[in-house]
């Protein structure tokens, strides 16, 4: 008599069994009314302590509840959207997502991201800012809870500002050249001893985020409100193209210097940039910390109206989540539910020395005390201007930091620069859409 | 006996039959040997296919596609339309980013080859070799990151690069960020990166030539110079070409350094296919640019290769 399953049979079907094991989905549960229930949360809070301000609530939520309980994933920023597709095209996309509000048309185009249901999507438009709401919507649908909400201000060095003889952070963009020339200084050789105005290459938010966020200041755009073309070659860019262009031209900014470093080492005087770098700052520079102030976006004229830019995360739910409903309630609980007078994601972002787009909640947690200057970047959320969600966002930002590096280094001039600009991302944005 | 009185037909019949007996056990045996045989190689096939062919054709099929890189059932079918996008009027990809490859590898050829012989050939002529050639490869155990980072900050203003310019009295020199220093600056590092493979496979070359040669051109009263180009150029010319087309191979796929460097900048100055190629699939979502610049890049690495060894062929080499 033949064995039931021969060792042919047995040798095909061992490779089968572990492939089909292998690519099979990660546990979720059974799917089956009341049996418990796994939901995945992948986001890049990976080390330090903003894995462990995470891990708080998301442990809270699962002593709680019996039934629905999370777990958290996580990657590097670098590899965060890498691994959205590689996961997603592999069938084992995370419930819950943590992107970059930059990429929401991207995912929303690639069906990855669920609109937010009727009732949490007016919970989220009368909860946050419209910097933050914007963020999270894409073509007037709401994708998910606004988190993390960075803006935009003028860091300076209080004592490098005073030994030049300027004694108030700049307001406008004349004040902000004559300082900027007032605090430059370099050696013999060339060497950039102290930069005016700290306009940097180093990344994209030093690049392209100083840039926008002096452009919102001036009244323009990157791209237009209906995010099918770009914007940027306005007189708005136009200025603040002219302005960097003179900046670099007169020695007062050297691109080429790592602005992170440089400012906290006391050789950057002024330079715009985001929130979340005071908690750096603080630990980078001790004592030194007490000369850094934070202000407003300097406006190309005195009594105009403000703006800046405004960038952030949010968390939304997977198109390929078998539970959704369970997920936007976990989301609801950990980004709306106040204790103590905040929510949890609110409280968790400022121990983190960050904010979220909750301007109530960011009143309660900072009060009346704290750092003072992340106060100008708390004010900044009623009128900052979110950063363009368009499909083909994050290439046209890449083509925006392209030119504006080849405007810098004298490989463009400021015409050359927009018009270039305006090319490239129509042509890169109108595909994408 | 018995079979000595049978009929010569029936003799050869059975002799036939037995013959075509042999032809068939030999043919079953043979079969059996090849299925064996195969069986041997199922797992180097199988390996092959997974991981070359497979990617190979679905990079071929997303080169002529659409697709955000999400979900497999939305690839949608462009024809030609990526391949046209990279030459495109107004496209970067063949100028700059497809010029910066070539003259980032190149540079790196060039400045590598020249080294190396250098190198090794003042190598074979010193004591402790062994260590000399250890000193020239640590380059290569050491990662990309901190090969990038290290050179970065001596390229810096303020920095060791800058800090010799200044004290010979001269002014500093913004490397990366000018651009029409940044790749110059980015190839000179990849060369000294890569020299201490070349260095090894030169010094194996060195060894192979035979001392009667150089003892004949003694003999001849031919001096260094004339020794180096007359013996010891000509005989390396195998281990030349090997390096030649590594180090150009290497060259064209290369972009690590440059993405730790400078990210492709300033502007585009020292953008090469490859990162171009991440970018797209990575950064936007475009996998179907990306598989065309992949394919593209193909065809020039190609191309290239067999113009070298063609061009080594003529002298009388192989590879």
């Amino acid at each position: 008599m033949k064995p039931a399953l021969s060792r042919r049979h047995f040798a095909l079907a061992l490779p089968s069994a572990l492939l089909v094991s292998g690519c099979a989905a990660p546990h979720r549960g059974t799917g089956r009314p009341r049996d418990p229930i796994v939901l995945t949360l992948l986001s890049h809070y990976a080390s330090g302590e903003l894995k462990t301000a995470l891990q708080g609530p998301v442990d809270e939520w699962n002593a709680l509840h019996d039934r629905v309980k999370v777990q958290t994933k996580a990657v590097e920023f670098t590899d965060l959207l890498t691994t959205f597709m590689v996961r997603q095209a592999a069938g084992q996309g995370a419930d819950i997502l943590h992107p970059y509000c930059l990429w929401n048309g991207q995912l929303v185009q690639a069906g990855v991201l669920r609109p937010a249901p009727p009732e949490h999507a007016e919970e989220i438009r009368r909860g946050y800012g419209t910097a933050a709401v914007g963020s999270a919507t894409v073509d007037g649908n709401v994708y998910g809870y606004p988190t993390e909400m960075q803006t935009y201000a003028l860091y300076y060095n209080k004592r490098l500002l005073r030994e030049a003889g300027v004694d108030r952070p700049p307001r406008t963009w004349r004040e902000l050249e004559d300082a900027a020339y007032r605090t430059a200084r370099r050696d013999g050789y060339g060497n950039a001893l102290v930069q005016g105005f700290g306009l940097s290459t180093f990344d994209d938010s030093t690049t392209v985020g100083q840039t926008l966020a002096l452009l919102n200041a001036a009244g323009g755009r990157f791209v237009s409100a209906d995010g099918r073309r770009t914007a940027i070659d306005s007189p708005a860019g136009r200025a603040v193209f002219d302005l960097e262009r003179r900046l670099v031209a007169k020695g007062a900014s050297d691109p080429g210097v790592n602005v992170y470093n440089a400012f906290a080492s006391g050789q950057v005087a002024m330079v715009i940039s985001a929130g979340w770098w005071t908690a750096n700052l603080k630990a980078l520079m001790g004592k030194g910390y007490r000369d850094v102030g934070v202000a407003p976006v300097p406006l190309p004229e005195a009594g105009g109206r403000r703006a800046t830019l405004s960038t952030g995360f949010m968390l939304g739910v997977n198109t390929a989540s078998e539970c959704p409903r369970e997920a936007w309630e976990f989301l609801r609980w950990l980004n709306t539910e106040k204790v103590r007078g905040a929510t949890r994601m609110s409280a968790l972002q400022v121990s983190v020395g960050s904010l979220t787009g909750r301007a109530d909640d960011m009143r309660t947690l900072l009060g009346a005390g704290g750092d003072p200057n992340l106060h100008p970047f708390l004010d900044a959320l009623a009128y900052a201007v979110p950063e363009p969600n368009v499909p083909g966002a994050q290439q046209a930002k890449s083509l925006l930091r392209k030119n504006i590096e080849a405007l810098w280094t004298g490989q463009q001039s400021v015409d050359e620069a927009l018009r270039t600009t305006r090319r490239q991302v129509d042509q890169e944005v109108s595909l994408s859409w | 006996m018995v079979n000595a009185t049978l009929a010569p037909e029936a003799t050869e019949r059975a002799a036939r039959d037995r013959s075509a007996a042999g032809v068939r056990g030999r043919a079953r045996h043979r079969r059996r040997q090849a299925v064996v045989a195969y069986l041997f190689l199922a797992p180097t096939l199988l390996f092959y296919a997974v991981f070359l062919l497979l990617p190979l054709g679905f990079a071929l099929l997303l080169s002529m596609s659409r697709w955000a890189g999400f979900d497999l059932g939305d690839i949608e079918p462009v024809g030609l339309d990526n391949f046209a996008g990279l030459f495109a009027d107004g496209s970067t990809f063949l100028a700059p980013i497809l010029t910066n490859t070539l003259l980032f590898a190149l540079g790196t050829v060039v400045l590598a080859l020249a080294g190396s012989v250098l190198v090794a050939t003042c190598i074979d002529k010193l004591r402790f070799q062994g260590l000399w050639r250890t000193l020239y490869f640590l380059p290569i155990v050491t990662t990309v990151v901190a090969v990038g980072n290290v050179w970065k900050y001596m390229y810096e203003p303020g920095g060791l690069v800058n800090g010799v310019l200044n004290t010979l009295g001269l002014g500093s020199v913004a490397f990366l960020q000018d651009p029409d220093t940044a790749l110059p600056a980015v190839v000179v590092v990849q060369a000294w990166a890569s020299v201490g493979s070349a260095i090894l496979v030169l010094t194996a070359g060195l060894k192979s030539i035979p001392e009667s040669y150089y003892e004949a051109a003694a003999l001849d009263g031919a001096g260094a110079v004339t020794v180096f180009w007359r013996i010891t150029l000509p005989l390396l010319r195998p281990s030349l070409l090997f390096v030649c087309i590594t180090q150009f191979l290497t060259g064209l796929q290369s972009f690590a350094l440059i993405i730790v460097m400078t990210r492709g900048g300033p502007g585009d100055a020292t953008n090469v296919a490859a990162l171009e190629m991440y970018r797209q699939a990575f950064s936007y979502g475009d996998w179907g640019a990306a598989s065309a610049a992949a394919f593209v890049l193909f065809t020039v690495v190609l191309a290239v290769t067999l113009v070298q060894l063609w061009l080594f062929r003529r002298k009388g080499e192989d590879a």
